[in-house]
């Protein structure tokens, strides 16, 4: 039999009944048997629409869906923003190297998918070994340029020094980005790349900087 | 027709205050030498075969003009030795050489046909003209090229550089600046900043190579329909962001994506450390310009 | 597991078929489900690849920053209510009194007693179905699903009252 609680029974199962008609309810139902049991069947009624099983298709849909987005032809991404986060998409190849352990390759300047070669081994080395050498010899550079320019720099006017330093201060904090980037991920071909192109744009300005100084006798 | 270009001309200008004119002839194929260690190197150009010399200058101011073979020499320098401050506006034979320099400089130049090379350490240098090999460096000042066709170097350090309408070969660099190059033809561009912008909004021709790279800032390239390029682009910290389909061909082992337009004949880089990289059709990055001249006037009013 | 999909989704955002196909193979029974209680079992397959299809012009929109399955859920619930208005679906409330599932006549008793309780599910009034899809399986709040379906939370919470009551009969089939 339904009474005025009846309709209320759903929100009192939801506890979205507020707290003075909660109250009432609970004292209805103490002395309401029917509303007591229909209390019971609609929390089984809830339970069981939580527990419902998700049965698949009877037939496979893949096929139909490939077809639409064009899978197994050149990767015709339609016309929208193709836009994609990249941290995400770092993180994602990072956990692929992990994932799929052999099946990665890094990708040097012209070596090609075929010569598949273990991340952890060769390619690294290999990189390692040349952002060794750049660096060092660039560094060397670099130290030299540095001291000739202090001892220039009296020759140029202060406004230009100042200018000068804080793009070299500008030159060294990429540097440091780049190589904080660096060691976290060595192998890095970019990284590496981009790290010797920013030394060398440091090395171009002190030896500007130098040579105008110098003819400023 | 006058006969003084075997020998040395020179012409010392009275050390008043004021102003100083002097024209002299030259021979077909001359060129410009001016050096200005402060103040300003203004250049014109008519079709006539003299380069008439205009300065402004302090008393101590001592202005040279000489002529020796092929080359006009325009030099300001001081009596006393300490350096003075001269405003130079010169007006040339279109298809004259020039080579200006100065310290506390600015320099501009307009009309011209010919090869330019233009080099300050505190001043602007904008430029409107100019064929051949075209060189300009300034340290504190921004860089502007317009309207100029040949193989072109043009770098600030603190400042920005701007090409517009501008074909060759180009190499557009600066340190604390944006690089921005607008309606470019050519098949060889490289682009470089560290704190700031790039744009470029140019032919991609087939077989060309275009360098667009930057620490901290976005770099924003106009791909347009048809073009045949590879296109590499890598960023460890920002977005990717086509407005057209990039059918995605490589991905190198973090930040590094290749993708391959039409053919792929031409190939494209386009590296930001922090930034984003932004690929655009033509008439999209018509709208941005616009849109960034109607900021820039407002914020001027 | 949740890396591996991480990772399915970024190589799918780029334009990878196969991983593609490894989500679709890890979501699609879900996906079925819900499309079929709240509209039904014939349209079920052809809506299913629309959500699939739909999710994967999408992908590049997906930042990472909920699951991935919420997000293709909440994009199938999407599709789905698309899919009614443009068939122009009556909205088919519960009148005061009436059953609508007298019509449902006692059933061959089968083991799977779920199947019947879906059965019954199906042949709710499309309102209430929908209400109750959306809060008791799916589990939406009432002023989102009143968002989405277009009506106050509490025809929401009414309709969803309706739906239980009605479907308690069929508890243990």
């Amino acid at each position: 039999m339904n009474d005025k609680w009846t309709d209320r029974l759903s929100e009192y199962v939801d506890g979205e009944l507020p707290a003075e008609e909660r109250t009432a309810l609970e004292a209805h139902l103490t002395t309401c048997a029917d509303c007591r049991a229909i209390l019971e069947e609609l929390r089984k009624v809830v339970a069981r629409g939580r527990a419902l099983d998700d049965r698949g298709p009877k037939a496979d849909l893949w096929p139909g869906v490939a077809k639409r987005i064009g899978a197994g032809k050149v990767v015709d991404i339609r016309s929208r923003r193709f836009s994609f986060n990249v941290p995400q998409l770092i993180a994602a190849s990072i956990a692929l190297v992990v994932v799929s352990g052999g099946g990665m390759w890094l990708a040097l300047h012209g070596s090609a998918p075929e010569t598949r070669t273990p991340v952890a081994n060769v390619g690294q080395t290999v990189i390692q070994n040349v952002r060794g050498v750049e660096t060092s010899r660039t560094d060397a550079a670099i130290a030299d340029l540095q001291d000739a320019l202090t001892r220039n720099e009296s020759r140029l006017d202060t406004a230009t020094v100042r200018v000068v330093r804080e793009n070299l201060a500008l030159i060294d904090r990429a540097i440091s980005q780049a190589r904080l980037a660096l060691d976290a991920d060595p192998g890095n071909a970019y990284l590496n790349l981009h790290l010797a192109d920013t030394m060398r744009r440091k090395l171009e300005l002190l030896r500007r900087v130098n040579a105008i100084a110098t003819a400023q006798s | 027709m006058l006969t003084i270009f075997a020998a040395a001309v020179l012409a010392s200008l009275a050390p008043m205050q004021g102003e100083s004119d002097t024209t002299i002839a030259v021979p077909a194929g001359a060129s410009l030498t001016v050096n200005n260690f402060g103040g300003a190197i203004v250049v014109h150009a008519w079709n006539q075969n003299r380069v008439k010399v205009h300065a402004e200058h302090g008393s101590r101011g001592r202005i040279e003009v000489s002529l020796l073979g092929n080359t006009v020499t325009v030099k300001a320098s001081s009596r006393m030795g300490a350096p003075s401050v001269v405003d130079f506006e010169i007006t040339v034979p279109q298809n004259m050489a020039l080579n200006l320099s100065g310290t506390y400089t600015e320099i501009q130049v307009d009309g011209v046909k010919g090869p330019i090379s233009a080099e300050t350490v505190d001043g602007s240098i904008e430029v409107s003209g100019g064929s051949g090999i075209i060189t300009l460096h300034s340290i504190q000042g921004s860089v502007t090229l317009a309207d100029a066709t040949g193989r072109i170097e043009v770098n600030s350090v603190n400042e920005s550089v701007e090409l517009s309408n501008v074909s060759g070969q180009i190499k557009a660099e600066t340190t604390n600046g944006d690089v921005s190059l607008m309606g470019i033809k050519s098949a060889s561009v490289e682009a470089t900043t560290i704190n700031g912008d790039v744009v470029y909004e140019g032919t991609i021709t087939d077989g060309g190579t275009y360098t667009f790279n930057s620490h901290n800032g976005d770099i924003t390239v106009s791909v347009q329909e048809g073009a045949n390029v590879t296109i590499s682009v890598a960023t460890a910290n920002g977005d990717i962001d086509a407005s057209f389909p990039l059918p995605l061909t490589r991905t190198d082992r973090g930040h590094r994506y290749t993708f391959k337009l039409g053919t792929g004949s031409a190939r494209m880089e386009a590296e930001s450390f922090q930034g984003d990289i932004q690929l655009r059709r033509p008439s999209e990055m018509q709208m941005q310009h616009k849109d960034k001249d109607k900021d820039r006037n407002h914020e001027e009013n | 597991m949740a890396d591996a999909e991480a990772v399915d989704t970024a190589l799918a955002a780029s334009g990878d078929a196969s991983a593609f196909e490894r989500l679709y193979r890890t979501h699609v029974n879900r996906v079925h489900s819900l499309v079929r209680r709240m509209l039904d079992a014939d349209e079920a397959d052809d809506l299913t690849q629309d959500v699939f299809v739909r999710a994967w012009q999408k992908l590049s929109t997906f930042r990472g920053e909920s699951a991935f399955g919420t997000w293709l859920h909440r994009l199938a619930v999407n599709v789905v209510l698309a899919r009614r208005k443009t068939l122009g679906v009556e909205r088919g409330r519960f009148q005061a009194g009436e059953d609508p599932l007298e019509h449902v006549s006692a059933r061959r008793v089968t083991p799977e007693i779920s199947m019947d309780f879906e059965e019954a599910l199906s042949n709710l009034p499309d309102g209430a179905r929908q209400v109750f899809v959306l809060h008791d399986v799916e589990g939406y709040r009432h002023e989102e699903i009143a968002r989405m379906l277009g009506v106050v939370p509490g025809t929401s919470k009414s309709q969803l009252h309706h739906a239980r009551m009605a479907l308690r009969r069929y508890l243990d089939r």
